[in-house]
């Protein structure tokens, strides 16, 4: 291991680990939001199962926004809400607020992507047949969606590292952080270097657990 | 069995289907055939209202559909199967599992699912694809596989919009073989929309002719072709389907 490596090798993990809690709350912010949102987003959409102008007129307006905002200016933006839901606005906890708002209205959009992809047809089976829109949801929609949803969501988790590069501005550290401050700010290049490698390795890794696993479940 | 009762539906300022009247009667397979645009497959959507008609009656098994509240249609659509052109299987769901599903939705019980998806492959000749995928199955055993869906839940009337449309003559053929035992072996009642009246003349035993979203008439048929009771000569119903009347 390169000496610069084992000098700061307590406050690699440390950015390591932080990187890691913000992006997993993130993802799991992701899942459990952004999927919800993208799938009434998309059902809400013209000719689909629940047709809703002003509904899906609201819900794209609010994706769309929050997806256009500079990154850095939404975490600034969202300080006094980021210090209402976990009491305060710095630190590594703080700084998943605003990454998990932008996680969401990211994911939510390739979710409706995704959704949009699954062929009428299908839907129009299951409607046939008899299937309540909850049915159609889960035993159609996210079935016949499924590698797209998984593509979209590794597409995001590399996205949601790259935004969480940012964090340092709030205090959440995080690898990004640590190259800035160790390596930039210190002058140390090498640091710095490792640090973007570590993220490109990092990057390699999600994308391709996520292309195989894609791959895998596509049996179109 | 089947009953519309002047049945008018529209697509903005386009008439589908006007004023059309129409009884089906048990264990009958009858046909809609007619030139592009002349009603058929919206007539047949409209027998389990994937189509909500403008005006009229829809009536299944004594049951007014149009009258129906969602849960009460939803129940209804379980014992009305459906057939497409393009199949519409789940191409990530294995064959079984795409036959299994019209059971889960209608609540079968559990562990007797396995054995009546066997049943219902077995019927249509393809119990031993059962852990394939769609995309591994040729054309015309996508589309028995869908048959096999669309029995499974014991299933009293079968629609098939077009089902042979996309297959070659000898697929077309094997498929409506299958529908015929569908119709003799377990009595089910069968709607079969059509543009090629070779199709209809095969399986029918009666059909109607559609003409600008009209039923132009209704004929009985023989497996020798239109009997001579219909109105006008089989030439003229011929050319009606190609579109060489009232089209031109």
């Amino acid at each position: 291991m390169p000496d610069v490596l084992r000098q700061y090798e307590a406050e690699i993990w440390r950015a390591i680990s932080e990187t890691f809690f913000m992006v997993g709350v993130s993802i799991v912010a992701a899942v459990l939001i952004g999927l919800p949102i993208g799938t009434y987003l998309f059902l809400c959409g013209k000719e689909k199962l629940l047709e809703n102008r002003i509904v899906y007129n609201i819900l794209n307006l609010v994706v769309n926004t929050i997806r256009s905002f500079p990154f850095l200016l939404l975490v600034v933006f969202l300080i006094p809400f980021t210090r209402f839901i976990v009491g305060t606005a710095i630190g590594t906890v703080a700084a998943t607020v605003p990454l998990s708002i932008i996680a969401i209205a990211h994911y939510a959009r390739l979710v409706e992507q995704s959704l949009l992809d699954v062929p009428k047809g299908v839907i129009e089976a299951a409607v046939s047949m008899g299937a309540s829109v909850r049915r159609i949801i889960f035993s159609f929609l996210f079935v016949e969606a499924r590698s797209g949803l998984v593509l979209g969501l590794t597409t995001s988790i590399v996205s949601f590292i790259s935004y969480s590069t940012i964090m340092g501005v709030v205090g959440g550290g995080g690898i990004g952080d640590f190259a800035i401050r160790y390596g930039y700010q210190q002058f140390k290049t090498d640091l710095m270097l490792y640090m973007i490698l570590i993220m490109i390795i990092l990057v390699q890794l999600i994308q391709m657990f996520g292309t195989t696993a894609a791959r895998w479940l596509d049996k179109r | 069995m089947i009953q519309l009762q002047q049945v008018t539906k529209k697509f903005g300022s386009f008439v589908a289907v006007q004023d059309v009247s129409l009884t089906i009667a048990k264990g009958e397979i009858h046909g809609l055939i007619g030139a592009s645009g002349a009603g058929k497959s919206t007539l047949l959507r409209l027998m389990n209202l994937l189509e909500v008609p403008d005006s009229g009656a829809v009536v299944i098994n004594g049951q007014q559909l149009t009258a129906s509240r969602n849960a009460e249609l939803r129940k209804a659509r379980k014992s009305i199967g459906m057939i497409f052109q393009h199949f519409h299987l789940v191409a990530n769901k294995t064959v079984h599992d795409n036959v299994e599903i019209a059971l889960v939705l209608a609540n079968y019980p559990k562990k007797l699912r396995k054995v009546r998806v066997l049943e219902c492959l077995k019927f249509v000749g393809l119990e031993q694809f059962a852990n394939q995928y769609p995309a591994q199955l040729s054309g015309g055993q996508k589309q028995r596989v869908a048959i096999a869906r669309a029995l499974a839940n014991e299933t009293a009337v079968l629609l098939c919009d077009e089902p042979t449309s996309a297959l070659d003559a000898n697929t077309s053929a094997e498929i409506l073989r299958v529908l015929q035992k569908v119709n003799v072996e377990l009595g089910v009642t069968i709607v079969l929309v059509s543009h090629e009246l070779d199709v209809v003349k095969s399986i029918c035993h009666r059909a109607t002719v559609l003409d600008a979203g009209q039923i132009y008439e209704t004929v009985e048929l023989t497996p020798d072709g239109i009997l001579e009771t219909s109105q006008h000569p089989q030439s003229f119903v011929d050319q009606l389907v190609k579109g060489g009347i009232g089209h031109a």
